[in-house]
């Protein structure tokens, strides 16, 4: 797992003086170090999707790394949408990737844009209609 | 280049941009309005400046503040949880 890893950096120190912590994502199991944050962690571990948009299920990863743009959002410790890249990872966090949600709707397009679509629409309708 | 990404919260690429100025001829709110662009998840803090670009090359209207594409505040996205009192560490 460590070559995803800078092993030895002249700022952070050894990679060996760290101390290893054990998180759950999707419920695998896997080893970060101390200090690492959540995106960091599961980087090392060679895991760059971090969620899927929600609607379209397009992949998702890390993208500014800085907080800013919240496409790292993530389930954690039950806790939805929170940002992976901000997040310091503890002993036994349980991380969720984002889940595509269920569109109940349909589509935009098949929707009327107006009050004449709608009537054009639903000539035959009568529901509702107290002439009916 | 044209399903190049603009809007990455709601999806929303160059090509839907261009596509729904043209269909409608609408002003640069409307145009956000219809595609969603800069509305999603990140409040529009991360394309924002993508957004203003594009929609003024798409319907010629000058990027400002009169009749805004604008950035609300908070600062960052706040859950209902948090403003409620909810503590959240």
């Amino acid at each position: 797992m460590n070559q995803n890893r800078i092993i030895d950096h002249p700022v952070l120190g050894h990679l060996e003086n760290k101390t290893p912590v054990t998180f759950t994502f999707d419920g695998k199991t896997y080893e970060g170090y101390e200090g690492d944050t959540v995106a960091s962690a599961l980087l090392a571990n060679g895991i760059r999707q971090l969620r899927v948009h929600e609607e379209s299920g397009s992949t998702r990863g890390i993208y500014c790394n800085i907080g800013h743009c919240f496409e790292c959002r993530m389930t954690i410790d039950q806790t939805p949408g929170v940002r992976a890249c901000l997040t310091e990872l503890t002993p036994e966090m349980v991380v969720e990737s984002g889940k595509v949600q269920p569109t109940p709707f349909s589509q935009p397009e098949d929707m009327p844009q107006t009050y004449a679509d709608f009537t054009e629409k639903h000539t035959d309708n009568k529901e509702g209609d107290p002439n009916a | 280049m044209d399903h190049t990404i603009i809007c990455r919260c709601e999806e929303v690429t160059l090509e839907d941009i261009n596509n729904t100025a043209e269909k409608y001829g609408c002003s640069a709110r409307e145009l956000k309005l219809r595609t969603r662009a800069g509305m999603g998840y990140c409040g529009g803090r991360t394309c924002r400046p993508a957004v203003d670009a594009v929609v003024q090359e798409a319907t010629g209207e000058e990027p400002g503040n009169n009749l805004p594409l604008k950035v609300q505040p908070p600062v960052r996205p706040t859950s209902l949880a948090t403003l409620g009192g909810q503590h959240q560490s």
